[in-house]
């Protein structure tokens, strides 16, 4: 026998309370990872490659405001504007479902690989969609997700326009964070709303990452004192825009982590002090045979973490494995393009267990360090 | 021959509140190497405090005790269970043997504390069994075997370190005549064949027999053995 199998025996004497202290820990660490996860997906959303140089520009007003047509000629003319599209969100239902499972938005065909640099459809799918005032170009997951294939209808019942869309799909693209998304002409919701002289958005590409403040003042400054004024900004504050929507969901989460924390370490060191004070008996033995006082408290410390490690393998460890295989996307209805568990992630989730493990061990081991072993012999089993 | 513990002026007095309880009484004993001395006394009277004060596992409020010529009073807690380790083997009424381990791994705990090797620890552990005729049960947890084999167990631990000192309290207390017989009749082997000093508390007159002395304790000091006593 070994100090470590003693410790082992002593940990798994009661496999039951082993277990559900382990799995309470487990538990508690697979939902403090994942609320983890999710904050980050919520508040720090992924970027394209091209999203240092584009900008997104709306109605300063509101984002549900349209833009004019005409800001088009001045947003071209400006220095260090490489690119410009019309971007304007569809909404639409796809078959019976009763929410928006994938984006749909309205561009320019010409305009919009330029802007949008990352987006890599073949050229024969770009020259078909271009010439195809009624056709759309769909992302490869909405493609395989719906079994969709080249030459299929894709017909979407309009929920923000007073208009459904019946077109025909002449090609796929990928190569973005977000393969979902379906793009049409912008010409073809003009038609069907009979609306030619709005637009949702302007997205544009700026010349360098360099220029592109100055890209953004340009723009704003443009349209200052106009009957619609705009405010241009970067993609990552664009988005973060959508975050800020949800308040202060940061302190929320975190709140709700630290309550799970909390209430964790007072199931253990309870748990764990009920453990030890069965055994104040067999503890007094131990010292009397010899076992020095920090011995015994290396002992019960060790059987703490044991506990509280192995639970933090099968949560935290269990939460990265699960999220690693399943298909987020579907399983949030979209909220979530990617979940994965980062290594700082599952070091936290740790290092909480490590914490647990001391502080839950500490408290019961002091507890013994003080007994006598007189005491401790009278203890009653 | 010096004596194996040499007891002077000795007392200890417990505080509960306001109320002091002297539990020993300025007593001054010595003990022989050898010996197997017997503690026998009403319920209070002092002998497992006395037991305790000589095993290491307890201190005194004033007076000597020393143990081979080691005062223990001077003698840290590191320091005091090294010596214990080293120097005590512990029989208790409860045989207190870790349940989760094997009557082989019970017997080895002590020898964990040591520098030995696993061989060497082995060879130790084995003799011991064989002491107390329990070899074959060395895989046996102790729910798995009698009372009276937990109690040879207790005992081959108490000796796997080859102390020079055994202290008992109560070691048959829990056993059926049978059982306390063999027990017995170990513990007076070690003494008077192994040359241990075995200090033993009881109740049992038939148990104090087996010693080749007796001392009475009554209200923390040494008494007179009593007419019932005698009787039996």
């Amino acid at each position: 026998m070994t100090t470590t199998t003693f410790i082992i025996r002593n940990a798994l004497r009661n496999k039951r309370r082993a277990f559900l202290s382990a799995m309470s820990v487990a538990v508690s660490l697979f939902l403090f990872v994942t609320l983890q996860v999710a904050l980050r997906e919520l508040t720090i959303p992924p970027e394209d490659i091209g999203a240092s140089l584009r900008i997104a520009v709306r109605n300063k007003v509101s984002l549900a405001q349209p833009l004019p047509v005409r800001q088009l000629q001045v947003i071209e003319k400006i220095p260090g504007v490489a690119a410009v599209t019309p971007f304007s969100y569809f909404g639409g239902l796809f078959r019976n479902e009763s929410f928006t499972t994938f984006a749909q938005f309205a561009v320019n065909p010409n305009r919009f690989t330029n802007v949008f640099v990352e987006a890599k459809a073949s050229s024969e799918h770009l020259q078909a969609w271009i010439k195809n005032r009624g056709s759309c170009l769909v992302g490869l997951d909405t493609m395989e997700r719906y079994d969709l294939k080249v030459g299929d209808r894709m017909l979407l019942t309009g929920t923000l326009y007073p208009a459904d869309l019946d077109m025909k799909i002449v090609g796929t693209y990928q190569g973005t964070l977000d393969d979902r998304s379906v793009f049409f002409h912008h010409t073809y919701l003009d038609e069907l709303t009979d609306d030619p002289g709005t637009v949702g958005t302007w997205w544009v590409r700026a010349a360098s990452a360099e220029v592109a403040p100055q890209v953004i003042q340009s723009i704003n400054s443009a349209f200052e004192n106009t009957s619609s004024e705009v405010r241009a900004e970067s993609e990552r504050a664009f988005q973060m825009g959508f975050v800020s929507m949800w308040g202060n969901i940061k302190m929320l989460i975190d709140s709700i982590c630290s309550a799970i924390v909390f209430t964790l370490l007072l199931v253990s060191v309870s748990t764990m002090s009920m453990a030890i004070r069965e055994r104040f008996r067999e503890l007094a033995i131990l010292k009397a045979i010899g076992f020095r006082r920090n011995e015994l408290l290396s002992f019960i410390l060790a059987e703490s973490l044991l506990l509280s490690l192995l639970g933090a393998v099968m949560g935290a460890g269990g939460a990265a494995w699960i999220f690693h295989y399943i298909d987020i996307q579907a399983l949030s209805g979209g909220m979530f393009v990617y979940f994965e568990v980062t290594e700082r992630m599952l070091g936290s989730a740790f290092l909480i267990a490590m914490v647990l493990g001391v502080l839950s061990g500490v408290v019961p081991g002091l507890s013994v360090c003080r007994m006598s072993v007189v005491d401790g012999l009278k203890t009653l089993d | 021959m010096n004596p194996i513990v040499e007891i002077r002026k000795l007392s200890k007095v417990y505080a509960q509140g306001e109320i002091q309880v002297t539990a020993l009484d300025n007593i001054d004993l010595d003990i022989t190497p050898s010996d197997f001395l017997t503690l026998m006394g009403p319920s209070g009277s002092g002998k497992s405090t006395l037991l305790h004060i000589i095993a290491g596992i307890d201190r005194q409020s004033s007076g000597i005790c020393k143990v081979q010529g080691i005062d223990l009073q001077g003698l840290n807690e590191s320091a005091l269970a090294d010596w214990r380790n080293q120097n005590v083997g512990f029989i208790f009424q409860s045989f207190n043997l870790i349940p989760v381990l094997s009557a082989y791994e019970n017997v080895e705990l002590p020898l964990l504390l040591t520098r030995l090797g696993r061989p060497e620890r082995r060879k130790l552990v084995q003799t011991a069994l064989e002491l107390v005729g329990l070899e074959d049960r060395a895989g046996h947890l102790p729910k798995q075997l009698s009372g009276g084999q937990e109690q040879r167990v207790a005992i081959a631990r108490a000796l796997v370190t080859d102390p020079a000192l055994v202290v008992a309290d109560e070691p048959t207390g829990n056993l059926d005549s049978e059982s306390a017989q063999q027990v017995l009749e170990i513990l007076q082997s070690l003494s008077r064949d192994a040359g241990k000093t075995v200090i033993m508390v009881t109740h049992d007159p038939r148990a104090a027999a087996f010693g080749n002395r007796t001392i009475h304790l009554e209200k923390g000091r040494f008494a007179e053995p009593s007419t019932s006593e005698a009787k039996a």
